[in-house]
């Protein structure tokens, strides 16, 4: 702990990223040796718990520190617990050392003053993060990551649609709109504020939004919020009356979206991670003829990231943990489908030529798409909010 | 100094629920004007207390009108079996599994599609989620019927059920229309407190809302869920201040539902003192029907949970999937070990703990009837609060204390939900022991603690069984308590079932569901089985 303390004023400041001292780092390599890292993750794809498992195992013999999965069926669990911990004054040997996290969460955590840090520019590996091709692994949510969070994997928002059925499929609103109209009850989305849900908001009104106007989700809501948002509610107006179940109910989250989809009752289903269907095709949930792909005008774009709380207990081995797991050998088998296919945040041009390798082996399922086109980075946080109570007062009561 | 037992286990039971409450009810204007302002609220509290109520009266009715068609007619053995698999199962795992059966593309439709329904597609239907709740509705009848069933069963220990409808036979009633007159009323006084329990799991719930229940707007406690797990933290008085209300409405009805009782019960002695025979032994055909459909609805989820955990691409209308795919199975067993072996720990213990406590209890209270009751109202209490309305608090306490994230406070949130069930069945078992045997022991020269020892324990040994079968079960099944209290670092097949549902690969999330059911499952089947064995020279011996 108190390593890790004086090792921060060192490395604070901005997060442009200049090679660490070997010897401070090694320091925080000793100070981990036997830590235990109480990892909150969630946990409801054995995909991905079984990817934490094989880090841990590679950790603990490499470094000596034990990596403790804590599968959540929701990250806001986690932050409800540093919360309590603060609210009872538990200042130190909290529960929580490191936490799976992005865009909303962590600015509630940040601006409560939770999280630990700054920490990023510490690790030997933060170097090769791709900030300036893929800015979203420095600015979660507008909100600038600061050295308190640590990008992960990336995302882009995805629509999946079954080929069988959808012989063309829609890449704009307008396309989607007519779609819709013309085969009623095939299409639906997760409810807000489900995040899947609520991203499609965004994402409709990134793209019903004339590029001039799109500058402004940078910024907090305002009083403008209304005339800006005016193009959404009018779309979702002459849609819903044409969908599943005529917009009265929706699915609870991308996952049970997945499941209608599978089942034939819907046609369409979304997600942040383009290889999702891919993976789930294979897995044998979906259809073989799911395919996957992105609006032409531009598809929401993210990443998600590591954080420490201000009370974690093990400060060093979670900084160990995350330095490992932002190792190309740890990114590349990541964005492996048979594994789990997320997308890496490593700007993989620059590594050693053998690192590049285990990147160029890669193979992209049937159902995921290409990730070219343009990206939309997400709009500020408040923009969540304000969407979720306009859609609520709008459709969310009968 | 003679009561010392019953004030250790009052105290283990309730100081989480004060000490939770404590925490979360705080008088936040703010958080106040702000929900009154939330759209739908009205909507939301209106949709908890109508499905929670309507579903406890259809429970209450069916358990006892089953009740009493099975016991008169002879397959009250086969009923108890047949609810068990019921009982046993979580709720979220028969929530999901009945949205496998009753959705448009689930197997009631693929049976009669296309061949009579000329459906290729799944209609468009809300035959769940539909706006009026009746399928949360039915999925809570589901689950609750049986538990209220279990309660009569264990009721009818106290009632002489025989003798009384020997009497009505004798007075010319036939057999159902005798047991209704005569020995429903006396069981239905036995379990008010289990009733009052389903009544506030109904409107409380979510696991059933979440699969089953109306969406725009969903019921009271599923808006609260939202808010309890939403990232902005400015959310969180907001949901506080709404279990409050969620409480004081469920405590109302409460309320409400005692008048309603008595009323109902003025109309029946009415009714009864009309005299009117009824004698067809048709009297018990649609009860039975009844019971048959519910029982077989709730069945089937349950297989067609198994089914699709085993299953690989399964498009409607095909009535089978393509191909069988024991993926699912064979990954979740890699995992599955651990958190079962720390499950069964955790469930053993606050078995033994509930157990040791009630019976220790229960001694000082043989033969006072009046503080028995007294224990068990104030034993229920947890179970008649909203969880969410204690469990934040109870977090911050175990935080103070820093026993949270371990076992012992996994285990003390456990053993909260368990004594309520535990004191139900053993403190009146012990009870209704003949008090001859123990003094004829005593006279006889023995100790209190060998009378104890070699009277009272061998003839409450089939009860205690049972006892520690059904803290077992609470024990297996309870996910928030787990969560809240173990920190999140405690994964028992409750909290992995959640998770695995929440990714919504559906095979994955059966698997742990299925798990979690065995093991209570077992435990039914073990107590039963080993009270059998024990006591099968013996005759007479209490159940």
């Amino acid at each position: 702990m108190l390593l890790v303390a004086r090792l921060a004023p060192a490395v604070a400041g901005d997060a442009t990223v200049t090679p660490v001292p070997a010897a401070a780092w090694a320091m925080v390599e000793e100070e981990a040796r036997g830590q235990t890292v109480y990892f909150n993750a969630w946990g409801g794809d054995e995909a991905i718990n079984r990817y934490v498992a094989w880090a841990a195992q590679v950790i603990k013999a490499r470094h000596g520190v034990i990596l403790q999965h804590v599968p959540l069926a929701d990250t806001a669990e986690a932050v409800s617990r540093v919360l309590a911990e603060k609210a009872a004054g538990r200042t130190r040997d909290g529960s929580v050392d490191l936490i799976w996290i992005n865009g909303e969460n962590f600015a509630s955590l940040r601006q409560a003053g939770l999280l630990s840090g700054p920490w990023v520019a510490a690790l030997p590996n933060a170097p090769l993060l791709d900030t300036h091709g893929n800015p979203t692994t420095v600015v979660d949510m507008t909100l600038p990551t600061a050295g308190y969070e640590l990008a992960w994997g990336s995302a882009r928002y995805t629509l999946f649609y079954d080929s069988q059925v959808v012989l063309v499929p829609p890449r704009d609103p307008a396309g989607l709109l007519a779609w819709i109209r013309a085969h009623p009850g095939r299409f639906t989305y997760p409810q807000p504020p489900n995040f899947l849900g609520t991203s499609f908001l965004k994402q409709l009104l990134f793209l019903l939004s004339p590029e001039l106007a799109r500058a402004r989700f940078a910024a907090p809501v305002g009083a403008d919020f209304d005339a800006l948002t005016q193009p959404l509610w009018a779309w979702l107006d002459s849609a819903h009356p044409h969908m599943w179940r005529t917009g009265r109910i929706f699915p609870a989250s991308g996952p049970a979206q997945r499941r209608l989809l599978g089942d034939g009752e819907v046609d369409f289903a979304m997600g942040f991670n383009p290889a999702e269907a891919s993976r789930a095709i294979s897995r044998g949930e979906l259809p073989g003829s799911i395919r996957g792909v992105f609006f032409s005008g531009g598809t929401l774009t993210n990443s998600h990231f590591l954080a420490i709380p201000f009370n974690a207990r093990a400060k060093a081995g979670a900084m160990v943990v995350a330095n490992f797991l932002i190792s190309p050998e740890a990114q590349a088998r990541k964005a492996d489908e048979r594994i789990w296919g997320d997308p890496t945040v490593l700007l993989v041009s620059t590594l050693a030529p053998g690192d590049v390798a285990r990147f160029a082996t890669l193979r992209r399922g049937p159902a995921t798409p290409e990730s070219v086109g343009r990206g939309f980075a997400e709009p500020h946080p408040s923009w969540i909010r304000a969407l979720e109570k306009a859609w609520n007062r709008r459709y969310g009561v009968r | 100094m003679k009561f010392l037992a019953v004030w250790v286990l009052l105290l283990s039971a309730l100081l989480p629920v004060v000490a939770g409450l404590a925490g979360t009810v705080q008088l936040d204007t703010a958080a106040w004007s702000e929900l009154f302002k939330t759209p739908g609220l009205v909507q939301s509290l209106t949709l908890s207390v109508w499905t929670g109520s309507v579903a406890s009266v259809l429970a209450l009715a069916l358990a006892h009108v089953v009740l009493a068609a099975a016991v008169t007619g002879g397959w009250s053995g086969r009923l108890r079996a047949a609810s068990l698999p019921l009982l046993a199962t979580p709720h979220l795992a028969v929530g999901i599994g009945l949205t496998l059966v009753l959705a448009p593309s689930g197997l009631l439709l693929r049976f009669l599609s296309p061949w009579a329904t000329g459906f290729t597609q799944p209609p468009d239907w809300a035959t769940i989620q539909d706006p009026l709740g009746l399928a949360l509705i039915l999925g809570l009848v589901i689950k609750e019927a049986p538990f209220l069933l279990l309660a009569l069963f264990a009721a009818l220990g106290q009632v002489p059920a025989e003798r009384l409808v020997l009497q009505t036979r004798t007075l010319g009633y036939g057999r159902l229309k005798g047991w209704l007159v005569a020995v429903a009323p006396l069981l239905q006084r036995q379990i008010r407190l289990p009733v009052a329990a389903v009544l506030v799991f109904g409107m409380t719930n979510v696991e059933m809302a979440l699969p089953l229940g109306p969406r725009t707007p969903p019921p009271l406690a599923l808006v609260l869920w939202q808010w309890f797990t939403s990232a902005d933290l400015d959310m969180r008085p907001l949901a506080m201040a709404g279990s409050v209300l969620l409480m004081l409405a469920s405590l109302g009805m409460l309320g409400l539902f005692m008048l309603a009782g008595r009323l109902v019960g003025r109309v029946w002695r009415f009714s009864a003192g009309s005299g009117r025979r009824v004698t067809s032994a048709s009297g018990g055909l649609m009860p039975g029907g009844l019971a048959v459909v519910v029982g077989t609805l709730g069945l089937a989820s349950i297989i067609a949970l198994l089914l699709r955990s085993i299953a690989g691409p399964w498009r409607f209308p095909a009535v089978l999937p393509e191909h069988l795919d024991p993926a699912a199975w064979s990954s979740a067993a890699s995992v599955l070990p651990g958190v079962a072996g720390l499950t069964l720990a955790l469930g053993a213990t606050t078995a033994l703990l509930a157990v040791l406590l009630v019976l220790a209890a229960a001694e000082p209270l043989r033969s006072d009837a009046v503080l028995r009751q007294r224990v068990a109202m104030l034993l229920f209490v947890p179970l008649l609060i909203p969880q969410m309305s204690f469990l934040f608090g109870l977090q911050i306490l175990l935080l103070k204390l820093r026993l949270d994230g371990t076992l012992a406070a996994v285990v003390w949130s456990h053993l909260v939900f368990a004594l309520p069930y535990v004191w139900g069945l053993l403190a009146e078992a012990r009870a209704s022991l003949d008090p001859r045997f123990t003094d004829t022991a005593r006279l006889l020269g023995a100790g209190r603690l060998r009378v104890w020892l070699t009277v009272t324990a061998p003839l409450l040994l089939r009860s205690t069984l049972l006892g520690l079968a059904l803290a077992f079960g609470v024990s297996v099944a309870v996910y928030l308590p787990t969560l809240f209290a173990g920190g999140g670092r405690v994964a028992t097949l409750a909290t992995s079932a959640a998770a695995a549902m929440t990714a919504g690969d559906m095979r994955y999330a059966a698997a742990h569901g299925a798990a979690q059911a065995l093991l209570p499952l077992t435990a039914f089947v073990a107590a039963v089985v080993l009270g059998r064995v024990v006591f099968r020279r013996r005759l007479g011996v209490p159940g």
